[in-house]
């Protein structure tokens, strides 16, 4: 493998699995605690999905890009200091509204992301359905549901992450009013 | 009774200073609007009180899935429609 | 040096690269649509896992279940890592069996090695012997050990439940008069199990000033598990009067430096995440972890730190401390100018610390007001590093305020001694 390992970041709000995510992808030992804060620090680690090699980063959570303690600084400062990363946003599928929030920060950016939208046990417990395809239409980046506990739907994240792609918020915008019914992956540049 | 008078009248209310157990709709967040958004409790929200801590202790609510404690003086800036 | 307390510093920054970017209100109705087609939800029954959650924040039941757990925590920490398993295992291993067996077949008992490596060839038990392979194995393995195992397990539970954002909200009023707020106890307790991940978790705290009263508290005021294992084993009848005045410490001193430290203590905004039923894979793993980090981190310290004492006793250089410092000692705080020599320990390793503090003869008082020092005086050397990690100039500063600390609460725990006639 000449290729350089690809970066990827692993962000979203505090306590939604990320670092889960981030053992099971890189069979690591970040710690996992039932806490807004556990991880104030980032860890690095590696896996290879399709021949390549990618570095993975468990960024401390943030509830926003506007940092308002130190782990949210670091967060930050993680997202500008590697800029060519791929964002992966870790969202808790019984709390969307907020991680979108950070969620459309990071898109706005003008990164490439992708959604993992993890804790789908706890969503379907609490009777919660999200319509991920939809949502993924909607977004222009590619959303993947997964169990990180478990384990369900973490080969697909894996699988997925070279499909992540940047988007615009112009056209979520249109598309979530109702005003472009393309999706974005028809067009693959959908700004153009 | 006043109970009742709140009811027909959708009392406006400050967070901090909700019954144990009332609902309503947050109408105005006075302060800090940008930090409280990010924790999710936003303006049109739904929000119930569960409980505050004696001596001005913490005000903690829950706004559909989550739950949120807040200071005191945060909670006296959120205004609830309280219904 | 970081810069702080300027939450758009970031802003102009994220602007560029990007095609549109919204306004915080706008993105806040982006979302409202998004989640308005995309979300879904039934009727959602409570669970008892919500009943508990909301019993538990409440304060006329959250407030007593906070003491039963606290209690809980504490008597299952000394009955099984003090009685069980040291002095029902650990100490009879060492006592009769190990010591004496270093005793017999290490040769020449008048050496230099013997001295530094088995110790006093007199001694009948591990605590006196205090040599690098009898002293310091049994109080790495036999005391620390098993101290530190049961308290990971335990706090990994505690954060795995989701008990501690729930256990912040109810300390929240009384932490909020000491310059910092509910979080703090996160710190606090992690702090409890070793300070060196604690100082880093002080990262969780919004401004400086919050960040510098709870890494100062810490350095001085929370003993670690080590410590507590120790002290379980040594002074098991004066534990709580230490931890009554290290707790005492932590509540003024954090009132005192919250008049005086300059900046802001902004009030308490957390997230209450839903209670989990802990998984014993995630339990396991992290109590593998710490442990093994204990076993490879701290075990080394605590030899290496036994044979550093014995070369000092060597070479005079306690000796020659303790009589330059005696008056301080004997007149100001009211322990035996002996104390010296633990003190120095205390640097590289409070268990080890304490230890040596045992073999010294005083009173119980003496022991307490001892043990107070040793923990509040000064950071061991890991605490030390990290601490100069989160910045130089706020280490210095705690410094300086630790030492204030140390000399004017020593002072006044001996004061407290002679009013109360035990001093
Ligand atoms: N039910 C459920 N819990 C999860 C899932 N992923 C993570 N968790 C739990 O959520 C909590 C937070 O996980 P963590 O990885 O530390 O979150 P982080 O703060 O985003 O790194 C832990 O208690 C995890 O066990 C999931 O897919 N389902
Ligand atoms: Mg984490």
């Amino acid at each position: 493998m000449s290729k350089k390992a690809a970066k990827i970041l692993l962000v979203g709000n505090p306590n939604v699995g990320k670092s889960v995510i981030f053992n099971r992808l890189t069979g690591s030992d970040a710690v996992v605690s039932n806490y807004p804060g556990t991880t104030v620090d980032y860890t690095e680690g590696t896996f290879i999905s399709g021949k390549q090699e990618y570095t993975v980063i468990d960024v401390p959570g943030a509830y926003s890009l506007e940092a308002r303690d130190k782990a949210e600084e670091v967060a930050v400062r993680m997202l500008h200091e590697h800029r060519d990363a791929t964002v992966v946003v870790v969202l808790d599928a019984t709390r969307i509204e907020r991680g979108l929030y950070i969620a459309l920060e990071t898109i706005e950016m003008g990164r490439s992301v992708l959604i993992a939208l993890n804790m789908i046990d706890m969503a379907h417990d609490r009777k919660i359905s999200v319509d991920d395809r939809k949502l993924q239409k909607l977004l222009g980046v590619p959303v993947v549901p997964l169990t990180a506990i478990t384990g369900e739907g973490i080969m697909q994240l894996s699988d997925m992450i070279r499909k992540a792609q940047a988007s615009d918020v112009k056209d979520i915008l249109a598309r979530a009013e109702g005003r472009a019914s393309e999706p974005a992956q028809a067009s693959g540049c959908a700004g153009c | 009774m006043l109970n009742s008078v709140t009811q027909v009248l959708n009392l406006k209310m400050k967070l901090s200073e909700m019954e144990f157990g009332a609902e309503g709709v947050i109408t105005e967040i006075n302060t800090e609007k940008q930090k409280i958004n990010a924790m999710g409790i936003r303006v049109g929200k739904k929000l119930k009180m569960i409980t505050k801590q004696p001596i001005k202790g913490p005000v903690v609510s829950t706004c559909g899935e989550l739950e949120v404690a807040m200071g005191v003086d945060l909670a006296s800036q959120v205004v609830v429609d309280v219904d | 040096m970081q810069k702080e307390e300027h939450p758009n510093r970031h802003k102009r920054q994220v602007v560029q690269g990007a095609d549109m970017v919204l306004n915080e209100d706008q993105r806040w109705s982006l979302v409202d649509l998004l989640a308005k087609q995309t979300i879904s939800a039934g009727t959602y029954k409570q669970t008892v896992w919500d009943v508990i959650g909301e019993l538990t924040v409440k304060p006329l039941t959250g407030i007593p279940v906070a003491f039963a757990v606290l209690y809980a925590f504490w008597s299952v920490f000394g009955s099984f890592a003090g009685a069980l398993c040291t002095d029902g295992f650990f100490v009879k291993f060492f006592d009769n069996h190990f010591l004496p067996w270093m005793q017999a077949i290490w040769p020449d008992p008048n050496s230099i090695l013997y001295f530094l490596f088995v110790g006093d060839p007199l001694a009948d038990n591990c605590f006196e012997a205090f040599g690098v392979l009898t002293s310091g194995l049994f109080i790495a393995i036999g005391v620390v050990l098993p101290a530190v195992l049961i308290f990971y397990l335990m706090m990994a539970i505690l954060e795995d439940s989701g008990y501690l954002p729930r256990l912040a909200v109810l300390v929240d009023t009384l932490l909020h008069k000491m310059g910092l707020h509910g979080y703090a106890i996160v710190p606090t307790i992690l702090g409890l199990g070793c300070n060196v991940p604690a100082i880093t978790a002080t990262r969780i705290l919004e401004t400086k000033k919050q960040r510098f009263i709870m890494m100062t508290l810490l350095a001085i005021f929370v003993p670690c598990g080590a410590q507590l294992g120790i002290m379980l084993e040594v002074i098991p009848e004066s534990v709580g009067y230490v931890m009554l005045f290290l707790l005492i410490g932590y509540v003024v001193f954090g009132y005192l430096l919250s008049k005086i430290v300059p900046g802001t203590n902004p009030e308490i905004l957390i997230d209450v995440p839903p209670y989990h039923m802990p998984q014993r894979a995630n339990i396991t793993k992290k109590l593998w972890m710490r442990t093994s980090g204990f076993i490879i981190n701290a075990v080394p310290f605590v030899l290496l730190g036994v044979l550093f004492i014995n070369l000092l006793y060597i070479g005079g250089v306690i000796q020659w401390l303790s009589d330059v410092f005696a008056p301080v000692f004997v007149h100001w705080f009211g322990v035996p100018k002996e104390t010296a020599g633990p003190l120095i320990a205390a640097f590289l390793r409070k268990d080890l610390a304490v230890a040596q503090l045992s073999n010294i003869e005083m009173t119980q008082y003496q022991m307490i007001s001892a043990v107070v020092l040793i923990s509040i005086y000064f950071p061991c050397v890991a605490t030390f590093v990290v601490m100069l990690k989160e910045g130089w100039k706020e280490l210095l500063a705690a410094v300086g305020v630790l030492f204030a600390v140390a000399f004017i609460y020593g002072g006044i725990i001996h004061a407290i001694g002679i009013l109360l006639g035990v001093a």
